[in-house]
């Protein structure tokens, strides 16, 4: 006949403490947890507000892109390239007898055609 | 027994009390649901609109003349004002406003008012700082027209909600506008905005205008209004009009329409608010002016077509006028026995009538209406008026005398363009464009040009033959001031007398001088209109608005690259 032998007694403390550890683990685990989804949180936040302010800086860059591209094409009127052009740089057009006109001479005949012959289209320009 | 009647009647009134709570609540919850539902989402939602972006207007190389910019605007909620004295008066001080208005405004019962639109950025955020709970921003688009002045009164302007209200702006404001957005948004207690989060966001975003790309070139348009400027300097005039066309597409490249009526400025797009309507009004379409001899070459041009004379046939004007009716009609100098082609290169009254009274009223008046006077010509821009032509079995004994030299008839300067690119064309009438395309945003286009002709007005060889003769005009005639360096030119004078509002007659000295034509004769790449109202001192089509159409020529010709054909003189033609 088998018998068991120890202390009886010892058993309800053991399993107490096993059961303070177990506790005490699932409670760290939960903290661990709630800190990393609150971290979590906390950095999507963080990153929201990032996106935000980022987004506004980009949204101003993009403004001042376009205000500055206006003020470049308010520089370029044609009144203001003539008056630099003449009144700071001195620029006056060619005198009449300064002008040569350069007239290809025809393939086939040798001679020079009539008309212009620069610009294979004959339409006033019209490119973008 | 008293006391079991006394609870009874207690427990009666409470019971009609809780029924009278319970059928009110019926009436609220159930009868009255609708419109109290209503009522509430009335209170706490309100719809934002969504500006869409405007479109831009570029010219013929794509160079910007129209676009919009986003600027800030300030905006105050009255509720969160506590001393809208004090506000207002520091406000106006740095939006430079009336302080009073800005008190009125701040002080009201509204949720929302306005405090300045589309201000500049840093007054804006001085502003916000103020009070940033009562002072808010907003973005909103404002117009910008980085050329200034140049094609001001052509582009036209658009008011503070963007709006088209005069010129390319205003006809084609429902392309450039675009399609407005809107989303609901919720007021919290203090009627600020809080916009729902989730699947509850009702919107439609805003459609952006599409962009207009014109048939105006920027360079030739300066070109343009720099030297009808300077023409109107130069002789005091009261203003001007100068249009250049390709004859052969329609396609107007510079409309230049200048007012200096009582000391007038040029007309800055950007301010319209400090120019009077006068300044920005398109006088190029919206003015009619008795044409004077520059008319002569469409008599010329009908009489050629009907076979009534032969350019080398001779008309007797040595009288150095001619009798009319009740009326005689001069000549400015007297001419001997003149050619057909002299009639037009001297520019001879006597001569012209001669040639017209050949052509009789009914032929005259079948050649004015087909070179497209007395109706609109359907150019792209607004106000276009039809002139005035009376209707030829309407004609007094003097009016065929008096029309073909270019009296009692109103045209614009734009129907003129129009007729004299006929001439320089081969004959066929164009409608003038100023809009080549309409471009959306996902890139669909609409071409506007060019055209199909209108008709044909006048056969090859009246063309050419009246191109000749007017190139004459231009070689030995009155026109030899419009004679561009290196290249032909054909075109015609004129010099108009105005009527005299207080008599009702002629004038003596107050005049409309004018030069038609286009460049090179023989083969025309440009027509020039020029118009000089009321010049001071010598008042002759010649010496007024010949030089104009003169150095206008020359720079854009060059500037366009077409060789020069008249290479006489000191030029030096090399062949390679």
């Amino acid at each position: 006949m088998n018998t068991r032998t120890g202390h009886i007694g010892a058993f309800p403390l053991e399993a107490m403490k096993n059961n303070s550890v177990r506790r005490i683990v699932l409670a760290g685990i939960a903290v661990i947890a709630l800190m990393t989804y609150v971290g979590g949180k906390v950095q999507i936040m963080r990153l929201g507000y990032q996106i935000n302010d980022l987004e506004k800086k980009k949204q101003e860059l993009e403004r001042s892109n376009r205000a500055l591209q206006i003020e470049a094409s308010s520089l370029s009127t044609p009144a203001r390239i003539e008056e630099i052009a003449v009144k700071r740089l001195g620029m006056v057009r060619p005198p009449k007898e300064n002008i040569v006109v350069v007239k290809r001479r025809s393939a086939a005949t040798g001679t020079a055609p009539a008309d212009r012959v620069q610009r294979p289209d004959d339409r006033v320009p019209n490119s973008r | 027994m008293e006391r079991q009647r006394s609870i009874l009647v207690v427990l009666v009134l409470a019971g009609l009390g809780f029924l009278a709570v319970a059928l009110r609540l019926v009436h609220l919850q159930v009868i009255e649901r609708g419109d109290l539902t209503r009522r509430a989402e009335r209170q706490q939602e309100q719809v934002l609109r969504l500006e869409p972006k405007r479109g831009t207007i570029y010219d013929r190389r794509g160079r910007e003349l129209a676009v919009s910019l986003d600027t800030e605007s300030v905006y105050g909620v009255p509720s969160e004002v506590d001393d809208p004295r004090s506000l207002a008066t520091r406000l106006a001080r740095v939006l430079s406003q009336n302080p009073a208005e800005l008190q009125r405004k701040l002080a009201s019962e509204r949720q929302f008012v306005w405090i300045s639109r589309k201000a500049d950025p840093e007054s804006a955020e001085k502003a916000r700082e103020m009070n940033p709970d009562a002072i808010g921003l907003k973005f909103e688009a404002r117009r910008f027209y980085p050329k200034k002045t140049l094609a001001g009164t052509l582009l036209g302007f658009t008011n503070v909600d963007n709006k088209g209200i005069e010129g390319v702006e205003l006809l084609f404001d429902r392309e450039l506008r675009g399609e407005e957005g809107w989303i609901v948004a919720e007021k919290d207690a203090k009627g600020r905005t809080v916009f729902p989060g989730g699947h509850g966001l009702q919107y439609r975003l805003p459609q952006p205008g599409k962009d207009l790309y014109l048939t105006i070139d920027e360079v030739i348009q300066h070109i343009a209004e720099k030297e009808l400027d300077r023409g109107i300097a130069e002789h005091r005039a009261r203003g001007g009009v100068c249009i250049v066309m390709d004859p052969r597409t329609g396609e107007i490249l510079a409309l230049s329409a200048r007012s200096t009526v009582r000391g007038g400025q040029v007309f800055n797009p950007n301010s319209p608010q400090r120019h009077r309507p006068e300044e920005w009004r398109n006088r190029a379409v919206t003015d009619s002016f008795e044409p004077g001899s520059i008319f002569k070459a469409i008599t010329a041009a009908a009489a050629l077509e009907e076979r009534v004379a032969h350019p080398q046939e001779r008309f007797d004007c040595s009288a150095g006028n001619i009798r009319v009716a009740d009326r005689v009609i001069k000549d400015s100098h007297r001419n001997g026995v003149l050619t057909f082609t002299d009639v037009i290169s001297q520019s001879s009254n006597v001569g012209t009538i001669k040639i017209a009274q050949r052509l009789g009223k009914a032929r005259l008046a079948k050649y004015i209406d087909a070179f497209g006077f007395g109706k609109k010509t359907g150019v792209d821009l607004p106000g276009e008026i039809a002139g005035m032509v009376k209707d030829h079995r309407l004609w007094s004994g003097v009016s065929l005398a008096s029309i073909s030299i270019g009296q009692e008839i109103g045209v614009t300067p734009i129907q003129m363009a129009a007729a004299y690119s006929v001439i320089a064309n081969g004959g066929e009438l164009r409608r003038p464009t100023i809009v080549s395309e309409i471009r959306g945003p996902n890139l669909s286009q609409e071409n506007r040009s060019p055209e199909v002709p209108a008709g044909r007005v006048i056969s090859p060889e009246t063309s050419a033959t009246l191109r000749k003769i007017l190139q004459k005009v231009v070689d030995s005639g009155t026109g030899q001031k419009a004679k561009p360096a290196g290249y032909t030119a054909a075109g015609k004078t004129g010099t108009a007398q105005k009527i005299d509002q207080r008599t009702g007659t002629y004038s003596r000295d107050d005049y409309v001088t004018s030069f038609a034509g286009f460049v090179p004769a023989a083969a025309p790449k440009l027509v020039i209109v020029v118009m000089v109202d009321s010049p001071v001192g010598e008042a002759w089509g010649s010496s007024v608005a010949a030089p104009v159409f003169r150095a206008v020529a020359e720079q854009s010709l060059t500037y366009l690259q077409v060789p020069p054909d008249d290479v006489g003189g000191r030029m030096l033609l090399v062949a390679r």
